[in-house]
C-alpha cells in the first residue's frame, strides 16, 4: 500500500526526521488559513499517489495568499483522485540528497541507498551513472549498525556536522522501514539548507501488502485508486486494472493473465481491463463478470488453466452470471484444468462454447472486437 | 534421476493435519511420495495420511530420518516453520503459502543462504518429479501437463506452468523435475541455483524457465549460460512483454521500475548468452525441438 506524502512525513517525523512545517487541507476554503499558518512563500502539494507530480504541475511554489487560493481552487476542482492538498513551508535549499531503504531480493537483506544528487529522477542516475549511488546492505536480524551508517555517510561525501545529521536520518529511515514493513521508504529530496539543517522535502513509503494485518490503522479509501472500478474491485479482493481498449480480460492466475495481455497486444487487439480471479477468488466469477461488463467492452475474454481454481466451479459461476447479467457483448471462454470435462455441459445451456487453446481464444476475441467475427 | 526429490526422499509434513495439509499430503502419498512423519503442535500421537504426527520437528526427527520438509502453514507462520526445520538440520524445504510478509520472505532467504539450505517458495505450488514424488499442491493427474520425461522446468507462476508445460508435452516431451520458485518478490531459492543440478542430471536434456517481468532471476540464468556453468539447451518463456511500466499486474514480484526488469531487457541478455526465448507459449515446444535436434 502506497502512502501519501503527508502520511510518510508523519511517520518520518515520529522516527526523528526533520520535516518542513505544514498543514494538510481537505478543501479550498481551508488553504488561506493554512498559508498564513506556515508563512509565505510556501508550496502547495497535491496529495495524489501517481508519480511525477512536479512535472504534472501538482506541486507549486506560491508567493501570495491570493495566488495560493486560486491554485487550491483549481486543484480541488480538477485533479482526479485528489486526497488533500499539503501546504508546506518553502525551504532555503543549499543542496539535495537522495536516501532510500528497500529489500534486496538476491541477498535477503535490506539495502540502504543514497546519492549526492537528489531531487531529480533517481532512476535516470541509476541507469546512466550507477556508480553515483552509494549502497549499504543490512542484515535484517542484526539491524543497521552505527559503523555502517557512518561509513555510508562518508561515502556519500558528507563531513562534519552534516555527516552526523544525515547519519541520524539514515538510522531513522531504517527504523521506519522496519517498523512499517515497508517495501520502500524514500526521502527525495533531502534538503540540506543554507542554515546547515537536513530536512525531508518529499517522502515515499509503501507498506508491503502481505503485512497490512500489522498496520490496520491505514485504510485504503477511494483516493488510493485511479478509478471507481479499481476501487470497487479492490473491495472484492480482485486485482483489476482499467485501460481504454476493447477487450475485457477475465483470467485466473497472474502469470496467465499477463500472458493473455501480451497475446492480445501481439494480435493487434486492445485491452479494456486486466482482471485476475484465480486463487482464492475463483468462486467469484459472477463478481468478476460484473466488473468486466461495467467497463462496456466489445468482448469479454475468459482464460483459465487452474488446479485448485476448478474449471467446473468457474464455469458454473460464469453460466450463472450470464443468466443474471445478460451481457450485451460476446464472451469467449477458454477454460482448462481440474474439472474441465464438465465445462461443456455447464456452458452450453447459456450459449457459450468452450475453447481449449489460449491463442485461438485470443485470436477470436480480437476478431470479434475488430468486427471481423461473431461469437 | 530427477533433481531434489524422488520416490526415496523421506518427507516430513509441517501442518499435516490442516485442511490443505491433509488434502495435499494424501495426494502426495497417492502419487508415491514417501511421507515419513507429520508435525502439528499439540497433535502428537495422531496418525494422518498414514504418517505419525508429532508436536514439533525436533520430536519428529528424533524418531525418523528426514530428507525434506513440506510446509503447509498459513503465511504468517511460514518463517517460524522454516526456521524450525532448519534448526533440526533439514536442508530441503518447500513452502507454498501466498502472502508471506515481505521482511519475513527476506529473513527466510537470508537464513537459507547462511546454512546452505534449499528453501523453495513461497507463493508456489511446489516441486514435482512426475511419476516419482511431489511436494506441494500440483495436479499430477493432468496427464497433458505432468507427463514424465527429460525436460527440467522452473517457474515463477502457477497458472502459466500448466499453460506452458502443456505445450512442452504437446511437442512430444515430458518433465524430469518441475520446480516452482514462486511469484513472491523475494523467492527463497532462485532459478540459477538449480542449474548445476540440472546440468549434472543424466535424465534432463534441456531446461525451460517460465519467468516474467521484474526482478533479476532471468538475468542470473543468462549469466550461468553465458559463462558455460550451464551448457544444456535453455528455453525461456517470459510473460509481461507488453505490460505498462510501473504498473503492478499480478505477482508482487512482477513490476518494472526505472526501466529495469523489463521482458525486453531479459530477452536481450538471455539471447545474447545463447539461450532461446519464446514469444508465445506454443513456441517453447518448437524451440526445444530445434535446440535438441542441433545437439544430436
Amino acid at each position: 500500500m502506497k502512502l501519501f506524502e503527508y502520511q510518510t512525513k508523519e511517520i518520518l517525523k515520529n522516527a526523528g526526521v526533520r520535516i518542513p512545517q505544514s498543514v494538510l487541507t481537505e478543501c479550498a476554503d481551508d488553504v488561506g488559513d493554512a498559508v498564513v499558518a506556515v508563512g509565505l512563500p510556501c508550496v502547495l502539494k497535491c496529495q495524489v499517489l501517481s508519480g511525477g507530480r512536479g512535472k504534472a504541475g501538482l506541486v507549486k511554489l506560491v508567493q501570495t495568499v491570493d495566488e495560493a487560493a486560486a491554485l487550491a481552487k483549481r486543484y480541488f476542482a480538477e485533479v482526479p483522485s485528489l486526497h488533500a492538498v499539503l501546504v508546506e513551508q518553502a525551504a532555503d535549499i543549499e543542496s539535495e540528497l537522495y536516501l532510500a531503504v528497500t529489500i534486496d531480493a538476491p541477498s535477503g537483506k535490506a539495502l540502504l541507498m543514497g546519492c549526492a544528487e537528489g531531487g531529480v529522477e533517481i532512476e535516470t542516475i541509476a541507469a546512466n551513472t550507477p556508480e553515483k549511488i552509494v549502497k549499504e546492505w543490512i542484515d535484517l536480524d542484526k539491524g543497521l549498525q552505527p559503523f555502517e551508517i557512518s561509513d555510508f555517510a562518508f561515502r556519500l561525501g558528507l563531513r562534519g556536522d552534516l555527516l552526523k545529521k544525515v547519519s541520524r536520518i539514515c538510522g531513522a529511515l531504517y527504523r521506519a522501514f522496519r517498523s512499517m514493513d515497508a517495501e520502500l521508504v524514500e526521502i527525495n529530496p533531502l534538503f540540506l539548507t543554507k542554515a546547515g539543517e537536513a530536512v525531508a522535502g518529499d517522502g515515499k513509503l509503501s507498506i508491503d501488502d502481505n503485512s497490512m494485518f500489522r498496520h490496520t490503522a491505514y485504510e485504503k479509501g477511494r483516493s488510493y485508486y485511479q478509478s471507481d472500478m479499481e476501487y470497487e474491485a479492490a473491495q472484492e479482493g480482485i486485482p483489476y486494472i482499467e485501460f481504454d481498449g476493447d477487450i475485457s480480460l477475465m483470467c485466473a492466475g497472474a502469470g496467465l493473465a499477463n500472458t493473455v495481455y501480451d497475446l492480445v497486444n501481439y494480435e493487434g487487439g486492445t485491452v479494456a481491463n486486466y482482471l485476475e480471479f484465480g486463487g482464492p477468488n475463483y468462486m467469484k466469477a459472477g463478481t468478476a463478470m460484473r466488473l468486466c461488463l461495467a467497463n462496456e467492452p466489445k468482448v469479454v475474454l475468459i482464460v483459465t488453466f487452474g488446479t485448485i481454481a476448478r474449471a467446473d466451479v468457474m464455469a458454473e459461476g460464469i453460466a450463472k452470471a450470464v443468466r443474471e447479467l445478460k451481457p450485451g457483448c460476446p464472451i469467449v471462454a477458454c477454460l482448462r484444468g481440474t474439472g474441465e470435462e464438465r465445462v461443456d455441459e455447464i456452458l452450453a445451456p447459456v450459449g457459450l462454447k468452450r475453447l481449449s487453446d489460449t491463442e485461438e481464444a485470443v485470436r477470436k476475441a480480437v476478431a470479434i472486437a475488430d468486427g471481423r467475427a461473431q461469437a | 534421476m530427477s533433481i531434489l526429490i524422488d520416490q526415496n526422499t523421506r518427507v516430513l509434513v509441517q501442518g499435516i493435519t490442516g485442511k490443505e495439509g491433509s488434502f495435499w499430503t494424501q495426494h502426495m502419498v497417492e502419487m508415491g511420495t514417501r511421507v515419513v512423519a507429520g508435525v502439528t503442535p499439540n497433535k502428537q500421537g495422531q496418525v494422518c495420511c498414514g504418517a505419525p504426527v508429532y508436536h514439533s520437528v525436533r520430536n519428529a526427527v528424533r524418531e525418523h530420518a528426514v530428507d525434506a520438509a513440506m510446509v503447509f502453514v498459513p503465511p504468517k507462520f511460514v518463517m517460524d516453520a522454516v526456521m524450525e526445520s532448519l534448526d533440526s538440520g533439514i536442508r530441503l524445504i518447500v513452502t507454498l503459502a501466498d502472502g508471506i510478509p515481505l521482511h519475513e520472505q527476506a529473513k527466510v532467504r537470508a537464513a537459507a543462504l547462511s546454512c546452505g539450505a534449499t528453501v523453495v517458495g513461497g507463493n508456489t505450488s511446489g516441486i514435482i518429479a512426475p511419476g516419482k514424488a511431489m511436494m506441494g499442491s500440483i495436479p499430477y493427474w493432468i496427464e497433458r501437463v505432468y507427463k514424465p520425461g527429460r525436460i527440467g522446468i522452473m517457474t515463477r507462476s502457477g497458472s502459466l506452468t500448466n499453460e506452458v508445460t502443456a505445450m512442452v508435452v504437446a511437442a512430444g516431451f515430458g518433465v524430469s523435475t518441475l520446480i516452482g520458485v514462486g511469484g513472491d518478490p523475494v523467492p527463497a531459492a532462485r532459478f540459477a541455483e538449480f542449474l548445476p543440478a540440472f546440468e549434472a542430471d543424466g535424465e534432463t536434456d534441456a531446461v525451460v524457465i517460465i519467468g516474467e517481468l521484474g526482478g533479476t532471476m532471468e538475468e542470473e540464468v543468462a549469466e550461468a549460460v553465458k559463462t558455460r556453468r550451464f551448457t544444456k539447451p535453455l528455453v525461456a518463456f517470459l510473460s509481461g512483454r507488453t505490460a505498462p511500466a510501473g504498473t503492478r499486474m499480478g505477482h508482487a514480484g512482477a513490476i518494472i521500475t526505472g526501466g529495469k526488469g523489463s521482458v525486453a531487457d531479459k530477452t536481450r541478455v538471455l539471447e545474447s548468452a545463447g539461450a532461446l526465448v519464446a514469444r508465445r507459449p506454443r513456441e517453447v515446444g518448437t524451440l526445444l525441438n530445434t535446440a535438441l535436434a542441433e545437439r544430436k
